[in-house]
This record gives C-alpha cells, structure tokens and sequence, in this order.
C-alpha cells in the first residue's frame, strides 16, 4: 500500500497539486471571503485534474499489474486524497491565523476562520468524498459524472450550512456570537467536523472498494 | 510441475464470450497462445493476471490457485501487454525506481544488464521508445523481478525482424535451465514455428486445441482437390477455398480417406489459423 501511494505522489499526482494549498490558502487573507472557497478548490480543481491524469497515464494498468490487491489500489488512492484534503485544510487554518491578527475588527457576513468552522470543511469534505469515491469507482477511470455530483454535494452542505448560520439563531450565536469566541465549543465543532469526515471517508473507501472488486480492467 | 494450469475457464461480455477454456504449461516450455484477433486471447490472460473476473472456472500458477494468492503469484508472474504504455512522459529510470519497490526479489544487476541488451536508454522517456523498444522494457522489467512464469500478449507485434529473432532467441535461452516458462499470445505465427514447444489455439472463445506443436500441426491436413469431389468432402472439411484448378481446404488429418484422389499436405499454423477464420465466416 505504501508503494502505491509514493507510486501516485511520484509519478500520478502533479507536483503543482501539492504546491497549491499554498496558493488556495493564501485566499484565507482575502477580508471577509466566503472562505468554504478555499478548500473548495480542492474539489472543483485538484480532484478531476488528478484524476483525468491517471486516466490519461493508464495508471489503472499499471497498478493491476503490480502485486497488489485491489482493496490496496483504492486504500492507497484514498489516502492520497486524504493527504491532500488535509494539506488544503492545515495550510488554510494556518493563514487564517494571519487574517485573524490582519483584520482584527473585521465583521463577517460569511463564517469567520474560527476553529468551528474548520470542523464544517472537513464535514464539506467528507461528503465530497462520500459522493466521489463510490461513483469514481464504479469503473476507476470515469471521472466526469463524480467530480461533478460531488462538487455540486459539497456546494449544497456549505451554502445550506452557511444559510443555517445565518437563518437559525442557535447556529448564528455559536459562529458568529458568544459561541465564536468559546474555545471549548469551537474546538468541540472542529472535533465533531473530524470525526464525521473521517466516518463519511471510511464509509465511502468501503463502498469505493465493494464497487471497484467488480471492475473489469480493461 | 505445472507452471501454469487453467481449468475450465468461462467469461461472457455482452456478444462475446470465452467458455470452457482448459490448457495446462509445464514448467520450462514456452507455450504460443494463438488465435483470430478478438478470439479471446487477451481476455484469458487478463483473467490469469485476475485483471478480468471470471465466471467460473479455476486458474493455478506453479500450483496456486490465482484467485487465492494473488499478491504472492504475482511476484513471480512477468505480465506484458504489447501495445500498453504507462507514464509515458516519464523517463525509465523513474518508472523502474518506482515499479521496482513492489518486488521482494528485485535483481538490479540482471535489470541493468537486460538494459544493456535490448539498448535501451534509461534516461529515454518512454513516450520517445518505438513500440519495440517498449515491449523490450516490459520485459526487462518482467525478467528482473524473479518472475518464473512469463505471461506476454502480442510481445514480438511491434518488433523489426532482427529484434523478433532476437527475443526469440532470449526466449528460448530463459527455459533452457527449465526454471522459467513462457506463454505468449501472437499472430505472427512464424515466431511460434521458431521458439514454441506447445501450441494452444483459441477460436471464438473456446479451445480448438492444446498440444505439442508438432502433433499439433499433423493433426490437420490441407487438402487440395477437384470441385466435383467438393459436395461429398464438405462435410469433413473444416473450411476450404475455390479457385480455377479446384479447391483448397483444412481437414482433421484422421478425416483424410487415403483413397480418395486428393492432395494431402501438413498445414503451416498461420494456414490452420487462416482455414478457421473461414469458418467462421462461412458459420458466421
């Protein structure tokens, strides 16, 4: 399984895709952005490129030729994906450190960079997984259709997460009123946030590898 | 001991099927898998590589079930698809670096010397090999990771002659200590004439047969006639043509009747591929 996954940062994934967290999470200085953007990126940009070049490499192939199981194909191409998601995610939460220290007095209309919100984006990104991995699966090369319903699942959880924010006063005082500053409840988001990315994550590999053990490698 | 033992074999695509494919390699023999394009050669080695599921059946290697050690069993299988390219735009050596790691018995110095043979440049990109050169990389990869038993489609398709008989020759030298075993799939028949012990020819998805190749080849005979013999040989007849002077045709040499006025020689492999393919057609 590790040689898979140096196979994939080596030779499948593009150097740039790891250099653009870097790039993406320099958006958390834009004041006041809709910052779901920022690893939003990650979906509608890294993921079908990524993709589209283990297609175009025949990398399917290859690795069916290796002595590996099937389940070590897509436990390896997960964690490359995980990697990945949590590089855009550390990166950004570092910068947001920088924004919070730039625009001390700043009024946010979309959610403040605070740990709570850290906790929705791994969320977003678990049910981008979740969609993804189980549609890419069921051939291992056809990305279109996947990257496209799990871009547009990860969109609706953080544009009806960013309207309950808005709308429910529950929700408004814990991301925008005294919950804000509470470290406990926002470590308490960001904790919760990780735990179901990483239940949506396992339970997506499990589907993605029921699926891919049906896969005609042709 | 069997290198290789394929017991049975079914697969169906949608207008396609293999069925009951059944043939067995000993070890230290190279074996020719031969058949029409599209007759399932490439489908069956997928399927002893566990790259295609079957239906049923059952596939040992070296008295392994493949579809219970399949990580072990591929340690010591060397697979080449002729015509694949993987990273292209990558150079040999980063693909060997890579492609090295998965093997327990990676031998560095029989690799640089299969590199040597072949002329091959590692600092090459594999997109700027010609299709030749490519399927010479597959198999130094392939011969450098301990594999005993050589699975390769189509390996000599893209070769120049002198690099055919080249390979030819590698081959032949690989099985003389009776270690390794080699079954490769082709349609350039006069190669299996060159270096194969056994035939197997596979037509329509199923087995026509699996022999020695010599018993193979005087199992048939083609036999030439008048066309007013046609009517009552037909039937006996595996395909045949008609030309100006008579016809031409393919029949199992114990359905030859020594009294009849006919002239019976043993066919060439590529005429017994060429007289199915007929009827095929003619079936078809």
């Amino acid at each position: 399984m590790v040689n898979l996954v140096m196979k994939d940062m080596r030779l499948g994934v593009n150097p740039w895709f790891f250099a653009l967290p870097l790039f993406t999470g320099a958006l958390m200085l834009v004041p006041g952005w809709i910052y779901f953007m920022v690893p939003f990126y990650f979906c509608c940009i890294t993921v079908p490129n990524m993709l589209g070049g283990f297609k175009s490499q025949n990398d399917l192939m290859f690795s069916s030729m290796m002595p590996v199981t099937k389940q070590d194909i897509v436990k390896a191409r997960v964690t490359v994906i995980v990697i990945l998601e949590l590089m855009h995610l550390i990166v950004a939460m570092l910068f947001s450190l920088l924004t919070f220290r730039l625009y001390p007095n700043m009024m946010y209309y979309f959610f403040s960079p605070h740990l709570g919100f850290w906790g929705l984006c791994f969320v977003m990104l678990g049910v981008f997984n979740l969609v993804l991995l189980p549609m890419y699966y069921k051939t291992a090369y056809k990305y279109g259709a996947a990257t496209t319903a799990s871009t547009i699942a990860a969109l609706l959880f953080a544009g009806i997460a960013q309207w309950v924010g808005i709308q429910s006063p529950w929700a408004h005082d814990l991301f925008y009123g005294a919950g804000a500053e509470d470290m406990v409840v926002q470590a308490s988001i960001l904790g919760v946030g990780i735990l179901v990315f990483l239940a949506l994550t396992w339970m997506a590999y499990r589907m993605a590898v029921k699926r891919f053990l049906n896969v005609e490698l042709l | 001991m069997l290198a290789l033992d394929i017991r049975n074999v079914t697969k169906a695509y949608p207008g396609f099927q293999i069925k009951d494919v059944s043939f067995q390699l000993e070890q230290g023999y190279i074996m020719g898998f031969i058949g029409a394009n599209g007759a399932g050669k490439t489908t069956t080695i997928k399927s002893i590589m566990n790259m295609t599921r079957i239906d049923s059946g059952e596939i040992f290697v070296m008295g392994k079930s493949v579809a219970t050690h399949e990580m072990a069993l591929k340690q010591e299988i060397g697979c080449a698809f002729g015509d694949v390219g993987f990273y292209t735009r990558s150079k040999i050596k980063t693909l060997t670096s890579i492609a090295k790691k998965f093997y327990t018995n990676w031998n560095d110095e029989a690799y640089y010397t299969y590199l040597r043979r072949f002329k091959l440049d590692e600092n090459k990109k594999i997109a700027e090999l010609s299709s030749g050169m490519k399927v010479k990389y597959n198999l130094a990869l392939a011969l450098s990771h301990g594999a005993k038993l050589l699975v390769l489609d189509e390996p000599t398709s893209g070769l120049d002659p002198v690099s055919r008989d080249d390979l030819l020759d590698l081959f032949r030298e690989l099985v003389l200590d009776g270690e390794f075993s080699i079954l490769f799939s082709t349609h350039i028949t006069s190669d299996l004439e060159k270096c194969a012990d056994y035939i197997t020819f596979i037509d329509k998805g199923r087995i026509v047969a699996s022999s020695d190749k010599h018993e193979f080849v005087e199992s048939y005979r083609l036999v030439g006639g008048r066309v007013d013999q046609l009517p009552e040989l037909k039937a006996r007849l595996i395909a045949y043509k008609t030309n100006t002077f008579g016809f031409t045709g393919l029949m199992y040499a114990a359905d030859v009747d020594p009294s009849l006025d006919l002239k019976a020689t043993t066919p060439s492999l590529e005429e017994i591929m060429v007289y199915f393919a007929k009827k095929e057609e003619a079936h078809g």
